[in-house]
């Protein structure tokens, strides 16, 4: 893994490194990688991934229409918002 | 009487007998928390809330509930409304939740009465505690060394006499490894058993909730009320709830408990390996059988893991942009910088070097060699559980191979190293199955834990055997010197 992966990485996850620990990571991350790509070895041929442990697709409720809202206790949560909504910096010139 | 290292069961008799009401408890567990403040497992307290809730059990005289008037500590991944609720993160250092988890409310709506929230591990991630913003937790059996992790302050909180019981969570041993480094039962329920709303999400196919307690009778108790279908997750099984209690006083005459063949025991430290072989007396003793059992893949958990964990902690850690919660970055260009630097401020370094593995793993050109490979792999290790739940009730291992460590001396030079430590833990996560790590004696002092995994929704085969073992024997009342404290 090379210092430009990991700057490619850290765009997509919106995270910024410090300078002085670029280096760190990316051994940090080759050592995982390394870890991870151990399971290259392991025969999964025609074997079915398993991504949940129940196996089990989401079960089904009635739609029945409920008032619940919070959003003054919702919008308390957020650095900068308005009556209505969160606000954040001009999208749109 | 001093209500320091009581169980539950205990205190429910000393309120029931009137020995003490339970705002004196409430005070006396708040005063205890103050006196070892330095242990720092706690994040927020929940004082004045927790003085009047007491005082209303007391006026009222109600004590349906086994739980009413018990004092409880919540790890601070819970969201508990109206209550500060960090994950440990200064991301979330000001965080009001406007809700409670559906497992602590069920908790406190039996009247069992939260005090405080626990520190932990930053969003989970770690296995010393070593990663929280709000700093170490000193392990009570040991000044300087971790509790273990993630759920370290609730750990610390019980094996310190502070509370009787406190809930964790556990996404690859995040309840049985600081159970096991601080001498205490914690208990992994199911993947579906509790719910998992209002659960701060780390990696939400592995992450399930659960109890840490003096005594598997203890974690029954608790147990019986956290679990249940919650039509508000997904995932939540809906499926029949025995009476956990109930059912701890069986013989285990009989009981098959497998080893895994694939666990080299002899490779441990040679006293963590004389405990197991005790341990494995004692239940000889008490009429179970040991037969081994080959595990052919169980040895591919930790990469296993560390690919899948990562990859869902990398999702669900995109929720946190400085927008809608949690802390905001000041003096940004645009949008993009404001999630940028509200991230980069936010997070520490573990949790950042786990978005950063998941995003690369579920990356275009990576996504079939590690994500998904992982996932195939998991189903292999799912099948070997499946296969050996043939011929056994339950597997035994030690719970961690090794007891506490010294802040600061491992996995600072190579992350690796600490992730490791979850070698016998993490296993059942990727499985979904129930595990219970049990304290079986000491080594230099330093308690050690019993692994018990049990199968699909058999919590209680596992507690059962966990509260025979606590009957004939005394690990469990163990209690650490707190002079240093």
């Amino acid at each position: 893994m090379d210092q430009e992966t990991v700057r490619t990485i850290c765009y997509l996850a919106r995270l910024e490194i410090d300078e002085n620990k670029s280096e760190k990571i990316q051994k940090d991350l080759e050592t995982i990688i390394d870890l991870i790509g151990s399971l290259q070895t392991i025969d999964t041929s025609d074997v079915e991934p398993l991504y949940s442990p129940l196996e089990m697709t989401a079960l089904m409720h009635e739609d029945i229409e409920k008032s619940d809202n919070k959003k003054e206790k919702f919008l308390e949560n957020a650095a900068a918002s308005n009556e209505d909504y969160f606000l954040v910096p001009r999208v749109v010139e | 009487m001093s209500i320091q290292f009581k169980s539950i069961a205990d205190l429910r008799e000393m309120l029931d007998d009137k020995s003490i009401s339970a705002s004196e408890l409430i005070q006396e567990s708040l005063e205890l928390a103050k006196k070892y403040k330095e242990l720092n497992c706690f994040v927020t307290m929940n004082e004045e809330f927790s003085v009047k809730k007491a005082n209303a059990i007391d006026v009222n005289k109600k004590t349906s509930s086994r739980l009413s008037g018990i004092p409880l500590a919540q790890k601070d991944l819970f969201c508990t409304e109206g209550l500060r609720t960090t994950c440990s993160s200064k991301i979330l250092s000001n965080f009001i939740p406007p809700y409670t988890a559906t497992a602590v409310k069920k908790l406190e709506d039996a009247g069992s009465i939260t005090i405080g929230k626990t520190n932990m591990d930053e969003f989970a991630m770690g296995s010393s505690n070593e990663t929280s913003f709000f700093g170490n937790v000193h392990n009570p059996w040991k000044k300087g060394y971790v509790p273990g992790g993630s759920s370290g302050g609730s750990a610390a909180a019980v094996a310190a006499g502070i509370v009787p019981a406190a809930t964790g969570t556990d996404t690859g041993g995040s309840i049985r490894q600081p159970a096991a480094h601080c001498g205490i039962t914690g208990l992994k329920p199911t993947y579906g058993r509790i719910s998992r709303w209002g659960m701060i999400a780390f990696a939400s196919s592995l992450d399930q909730a659960g109890p840490l307690a003096r005594t598997a009778e203890d974690c029954a108790i608790l147990l019986n009320t956290m679990s249940g279908h919650d039509a508000k997750d997904t995932t939540s099984l809906n499926s029949n709830v025995p009476d956990f209690l109930e059912n701890i006083n069986q013989p285990i005459d009989g009981l098959k408990i497998g080893l895994i063949k694939e666990f080299n025991l002899s490779d441990l430290d040679s006293q963590v390996q004389a405990r197991f072989e005790e341990s494995k007396k004692a239940y000889e003793k008490l009429g179970a059988q040991f037969i081994e059992v080959s595990l052919p893949n169980i040895s591919a958990s930790v990469p296993t893991y560390y690919s899948i964990a990562p990859a869902e902690c990398s999702s669900n850690l995109s929720r946190f942009d400085g927008v809608r919660f949690g802390h905001r970055a000041e003096s940004t260009d645009d949008l993009n910088d404001l999630y940028i630097k509200s991230r980069s401020e936010g997070f520490g370094d573990e949790v950042k070097r786990r978005i950063l593995i998941g995003t690369y793993a579920l990356s275009a050109g990576y996504y079939d060699a590690y994500y998904k490979k992982a996932q195939q792999v998991r189903r292999l290790i799912k099948n070997d559980f499946d296969n050996a739940f043939q011929s056994v009730d339950a597997l035994m291992t030690p719970t961690s191979p090794n007891t506490a460590f010294k802040f600061g001396s491992k996995g600072t030079q190579n992350p690796v190293e600490l992730y490791l430590e979850d070698l016998f833990t993490i296993s059942s996560n990727l499985a979904g199955l129930p595990a219970i790590s049990i304290p079986h004696g000491q080594v230099n002092s330093l308690p050690v834990g019993l692994q018990l995994i049990g199968n699909f929704l058999r919590e209680d085969q596992l507690l059962n055997a966990a509260h025979i073992f606590q009957k004939n024997s005394d690990y469990h009342l163990a209690k650490p010197n707190l002079g240093d404290f």
